[in-house]
């Protein structure tokens, strides 16, 4: 029965993908970071190499992937640990590793935006996961451009184009296929980091800009930007944009989209910077409904204090219902936090009839950790360092599990177990199911920001500085 | 056997006191009177509970920094009010039983930094004079007594253009000898157009400004360590965390750098450590030489000039320690990291001890005390622990809720006086200890070294005081040079050959008559080799206009805060001030044309926005803290104070045309306990409309500022034809 399921949605991406191999943040459209893959390790020891099967060396902050694309990895990170001698100092670096053995192929470093941190935080290199499709990547860069990159760079010996004038075409360097600039093309202007991972859906891209307040936080420079554009994936022209959260923009807008079919009709859903979530449709951009994902008493206040609360984390689309919870700026700390279960076959503004079930209040604290669900039990963790099991359906809750340390990255789902790494560099393995099982902890040396990926029975981790490639007796 | 159990401590105490010159009564500054968070007292509580045990006091107030706790009193500053109503507040109560003494309230102005912010600068308290210092969010700069009279004050924005970002990270001043010390980002005018982290030291009685150094180079981030004095190899060296990513150390009588420690691709937060010769320092960002995220270092800080290379003698890596500040005992080196761990290392070798979990998010500094560890976590938690040399254990930790449950902020840290633990929360100061035990404020006064140069000492530094003037145009200032020798001890007042740069006055020998008009220059005093300046920013009178026509192109008004910002430009034939986008960093900025003590007066000014592609301006003036401002984007008008919070603003739909000039004007008048606020704008071709196009009444005035100018400029702004009367 299971394996049907699997062949069915592999044949699904097939069919979407139209033959080629396509990966994404989260795995899927529906972001539903759950896998089919077996054997994967419990326990590894960084100190003894025991499962430790290659690592490979990243920046000093490291948010974006890991990503497995064919015979690589790609992960985001900073310049820090300046690969290529010619682009010294903070830059924004999306890298490719050999996946077999960690051997570094190319990269790619964005210079910062002159405007500074408002726009393009220090050091916090290229958060946005790719979306890779056949051989090419298509991200976000911290100059808030949407690049398409050639996945084999410049080792297959080809520069290809339309940019062929790529200033450094070294067999380190990346090869830019194009580019689109949201500041220059569409007036954005990103609150700290353009940071979203793509989605690509037949043929197009869509993203969130990242369009938010000024350095002032109250002030809205841009309202009439977009807040959510579809891009065109061959060509890399805008097909449409939507500046639906407008001026109501409570800080940044971080999140990515999800895809799903709910009530026969597909949809795009773009989690906006006012902490509703936006249904729209992927021709268009035509809403089909929106939902408030804060409680109507719930009220902002700047410097992180308040009951209302933005989207950091990325919707969920699974069995016709969209699943997200609200969070905000982790420097923002702590606080009360929802998760919603949402009905996606409704239309128009669904906030009063679409939900079907909330948890939250003070069981529940903010996150900017995306939610996992496999055989009907939903994993959650959030930023206070606890993990949650719930029942998909009803929202009935199982256990919780306390990490002692903030939680960034999303639970991984694999193989009867669920990966979570926290702030203090530890991965917790859980046993799925309704009963708590602690099946060990590891700690990799340095805060993990990302979320595990694995393939082939093997467990890829990013760290702040390291990947790790783990698997069960070193296969 | 209360008794015997007492009579312990205070031996203990005795012979302390015989060999320290520290106090270990009260508690004058964040860190303690050691300045490393350690305390001698002893009899402390070792468990307590909001509900009462060992609770001997609690009192209303919303705090977010360390208390100081001086002759019998805590003082505390954080934030109160609601709405409109919202303001910054200095408070002192007394230390026995927590009775209010008396409350200092003040605006907040001219900051985005929220309410929830504001008060994360800790006060610091002088043991000789007992005056306490603040740093308002504004950049007020505060000299109170101990009944909460103002000695002095200075408006450290609108009086040398300094700089606060949205994050509420503000610098805590520090006091010795006869300086109080405070540090700021700032840009300005002349020398001081660059953004930097700067020092001013001012007279603590005068409030006059004595020197300022700017050891470090370009800021990477709005930070918030607190510097530490101490002696090292025979010099008095003020050492604090720079913006710039280094660990600087000044003499402190003169702010001449001895050496610098580069350590991280970000600001520092933190404050150093002192022990003996080494200077322990940590961070939670980019080291300069690997990928490592965070890092320890114990310096030998008997150097000079650039010890990065040369004088780290261990480091601990991958600690992500980049807001609480360590604390070294008994040879043990202790740091919270950023996710509440405590980390236990052995000071000479850096070798790891133990780590212990308190929380999830570390912001507040430990104070060891009695054999314990009193250590603050953000989320309303103190964990009380018990070091060991292999481990730690908790003997209580207890959490501060706020009224709805969720727990209470707590950013400050421990301060320990008089046996007692004051702590300052967003749910309140508590007092804890035991209850049985008398009240006994010990008291001992301040003895700072003074040391003096020897007789035959040769001079190596000269200084000017005031080092900077910024006055209005006609006065008379006498300068002072003063020199030092090369350990930065003063010699005494010296005779000087005064010179004077720039067009800002006459001189007399060492007296200056001010200009009529303003500008900004320099005066200069030689004596032998060595040579001092100081800056003179004659401001505007109270009645000024302005056409820039006898401005050159591409130069700007010596105005605060105007030198990067603004300049003078040709537009067919008509010279006029323009503020273009900037090409690195911030669009918004403010300048000041009058001194700070300015009130009752009206402005107005001619401007123009243009338009690049979708972008539009919003431009204004500013008169008694109040900014006017027309918005662009949303084409509103808007008065407000403090543009995080808008807590007393207006604001109203407002149609206006780019590229076509405009008349604003604005006025503040004093009602009573109320100001009124009003502005108009008309075309600038059209004759001046009767009615005010925006009025507001705040209940809680600004009695005076700085008039200005306020531009963000993601397209050009233009202003001419400026007047102030």
């Amino acid at each position: 029965m299971k394996t049907t399921i699997y062949s069915l949605c592999s044949i699904l991406v097939l069919l979407v993908s139209a033959g080629a191999e396509t990966a994404m943040w989260g795995g899927s459209p529906s972001r539903n970071q759950v896998s089919a893959e077996k054997n994967l390790p419990v326990s590894w020891d960084t100190e003894t190499g025991a499962n430790i099967k290659w690592t490979a060396e990243l920046g000093s902050q490291t948010y974006g992937g890991p990503l497995i694309v064919g015979d690589k990895i790609i992960v985001g990170t900073n310049n820090q640990a300046e690969r290529n001698p010619e682009h010294r100092g903070d830059r924004g670096v999306v890298m490719a590793f050999n996946r077999a053995d960690g051997t570094f192929l190319w990269q790619i470093a964005h210079p910062k935006l002159p405007a500074g941190r408002v726009n393009d935080w220090p050091q916090q290199g290229v958060c946005s996961t790719p979306y890779a499709e056949g051989d090419r990547l298509y991200y976000i860069s911290n100059q808030a451009e949407m690049v398409a990159l050639d996945t084999e760079g410049f080792l297959d010996g080809e520069n290809d184009g339309p940019i062929t004038d790529e200033e450094s075409t070294e067999s380190i360097d990346a090869d830019v296929i194009w580019t689109f600039d949201m500041i220059a093309e569409l007036d954005v202007f990103p609150h700290n980091l353009a940071t979203s991972s793509p989605l690509g859906i037949d043929g197009r891209l869509f993203a969130l800009t990242s369009n938010g307040v000024d350095e002032g936080h109250i002030h809205i420079p841009a309202p009439f930007a977009p807040s959510f554009i579809a891009l065109d994936q061959q060509s890399g022209e805008l097909i449409w944009d939507s500046s639906l959260p407008g001026d109501q923009i409570l800080h940044g807008q971080w999140a990515n989209p999800a895809y799903g079919v709910a009530g026969g009709r597909k949809q795009v859903i773009f989690p906006g910077g006012d902490g509703w979530l936006y249904s729209l449709t992927p021709d268009t951009g035509e809403l089909i409904w929106k939902f408030d994902c804060n409680p109507k008493d719930s009220v902002w206040e700047l410097g992180g204090r308040g009951t209302r609360n933005n989207i950091v984390s990325t919707p969920v689309f699974y069995e016709g219902k969209v699943y997200i919870a609200v969070g905000q700026d982790p420097e923002h700390g702590e606080g009360e936090g929802h998760l919603w279960a949402i009905d996606a076959s409704g239309k128009g503004d669904i906030t009063a009839t679409g939900a079907v079930w909330h948890f939250g209040n003070k069981d529940y604290h903010r996150t900017i950790s995306t939610v996992a669900i496999s055989d009907g039990l939903l994993y959650t963790a959030d930023l206070s360092g606890f993990v949650y099991c719930l029942d998909a359906q009803t929202g009935e809750h199982y256990w919780t599990h306390d990490t002692f340390a903030a939680i960034w990255g999303s639970p991984f789902v694999a193989d009867g177990k669920v990966y979570i790494g926290d702030e203090d560099g530890d991965i917790d393995v859980l046993k799925v199911g309704k009963k708590l099982e602690v099946l060990h902890e590891t700690n990799l040396g340095s805060a993990i920001y990302t979320t595990p990926v694995a393939r082939d029975g093997v467990l890829y981790i990013a760290s702040r500085n390291t990947l790790f490639a783990i698997a069960a007796d070193k296969q | 056997m209360s008794t015997s159990y007492k009579q312990i401590p205070f031996a203990t105490l005795i012979v302390l006191l015989s060999i320290s010159s520290a106090r270990s009564a009260d508690w004058p500054s964040w860190r303690g009177p050691a300045q490393n968070g350690v305390s001698s007292e002893t009899g402390l509580i070792a468990s307590w509970s909001t509900a009462g045990e060992n609770l001997i006091w609690h009192a209303e107030f919303i705090g977010r920094s360390t208390p100081v706790v001086l002759d019998g009193r805590v003082f505390v500053i954080g934030r109160r009010g609601e709405g409109i109503r919202q303001q910054g507040v200095v408070a002192a109560f007394d230390a026995e039983n927590g009775s209010l003494l008396w409350e200092h309230t003040y605006n907040i102005f001219h900051t985005t930094i929220p309410f929830n912010r504001v008060g994360w600068a800790s006060l610091v308290g002088d043991p000789e004079t007992g005056y306490i210092y603040a740093h308002s969010v504004s950049g007020l700069f505060l000299c109170l007594d101990r009944e909460g009279q103002i000695i002095w004050s200075r408006s450290l924005t609108e009086q040398f253009g300094r700089i606060s970002g949205y994050g509420g990270r503000v610098h805590t001043p520090v006091v010795d000898e006869d300086l109080v010390i405070i540090s700021y980002l700032s840009s300005n005018w002349g020398t001081h157009t660059p953004g930097r982290h700067r020092y001013f030291a001012f007279d603590k009685r005068t409030g006059e400004i004595v020197w300022i150094s700017t050891p470090g180079g370009r800021p990477l981030d709005t930070t918030y360590s607190v510097p530490v004095i101490a002696e090292i190899n025979g010099l008095r060296l003020l050492i604090g965390g720079n913006a710039d990513g280094s660990i600087y150390a000044m003499k402190v009588h003169t702010g001449e750098t001895v050496w610098g420690f580069k350590l991280s691709r970000r600001g520092i937060n933190t404050s150093v450590v002192v022990s003996g010769d080494k200077v322990y320092a940590a961070h939670s960002e980019e080291n300069l030489d690997n990928t490592a995220l965070g890092r320890v270092v114990c310096i030998d800080a008997t150097g000079q000039g650039d010890l990065t290379t040369t004088h780290e003698l261990w480091r601990y890596d991958g600690v992500f320690a980049g807001y609480s500040s360590p604390v070294v005992h008994d040879n043990r080196f202790y740091i919270i990291d950023n996710s509440a761990n405590i980390h236990a290392l052995d000071a000479t070798s850096g070798a790891v001890q133990w780590i212990h979990n308190i929380g999830t998010v570390g912001k507040g500094s430990p104070v060891f005390a009695d054999g314990r560890f009193y250590a603050p976590e953000v989320n309303g938690r103190l964990a009380i622990i018990a070091p060991d040399t292999q481990s730690a254990t908790t003997l209580d930790l207890e959490e501060i809720e706020m009224a709805d449950g969720r727990p209470a902020e707590f950013f400050g840290s421990p301060a320990i006086a008089y046996g007692r633990i004051y702590l300052s929360t967003e749910a309140g100061i508590y007092c804890l200890g035991d209850k049985s035990s008398p009240f006994k404020a010990e008291t001992t006064p301040a003895e700072y070294p003074r040391e003096k140069a020897p007789a035959d000492a040769i001079p190596t530094h000269l200084q000017i005081v005031p080092a900077e003037v910024v006055a209005q145009p006609g006065g008379q200032i006498e300068f002072q040079a003063r020199a030092y020798d090369d350990k930065g001890r003063l010699i005494g007042p010296v005779d000087a050959k005064w010179s004077l740069n720039g067009n800002v006055g006459t001189l007399s020998g060492n007296a200056l008559a001010m200009a009529d008009a303003p500008g900004g220059g320099q005066i200069s005093a030689t004596s032998g080799d060595l040579k001092a300046e100081a800056r003179i920013n004659v401001l505007p009178p109270p009645v000024y206009s302005e056409d820039f026509e006898n401005f050159a192109v591409d130069t700007t008004p010596v105005w605060v805060g105007a030198g990067s910002k603004f300049k003078v430009r040709d537009l067919d034939g008509n010279k006029v001030l323009v503020k273009p986008p900037a090409k690195r960093g911030l669009h918004r900025a403010n300048t000041y044309l009058g001194t700070s003590d300015m009130t009752g007066y009206t402005i107005q000014v001619d401007l123009l926005g243009n338009k690049k592609r979708r972008a539009l301006p919003d431009m204004g003036l500013i008169a008694n803290r109040y900014t006017l401002d027309m918005m662009g984007y949303h084409q509103h008008l808007q008065i407000r104070t403090w543009a995080a919070e808008l807590r007393m603003a207006k604001t109203i739909p407002f149609t206006w045309e780019t590229g076509v000039w405009y008349t604003m004007k604005m006025q503040v008048e004093l009602v009573g306990a109320s100001a009124l606020i009003r502005g108009k704008v008309w075309p600038r071709d059209e004759a001046e409309p009767a009615a005010w196009s925006i009025e507001v009444e705040d209940p809680l005035p600004n009695r005076t500022g700085s008039p200005g100018l306020y531009g963000y400029s993601p397209a050009e702004i233009f202003y001419d034809n400026l007047k102030v009367w």
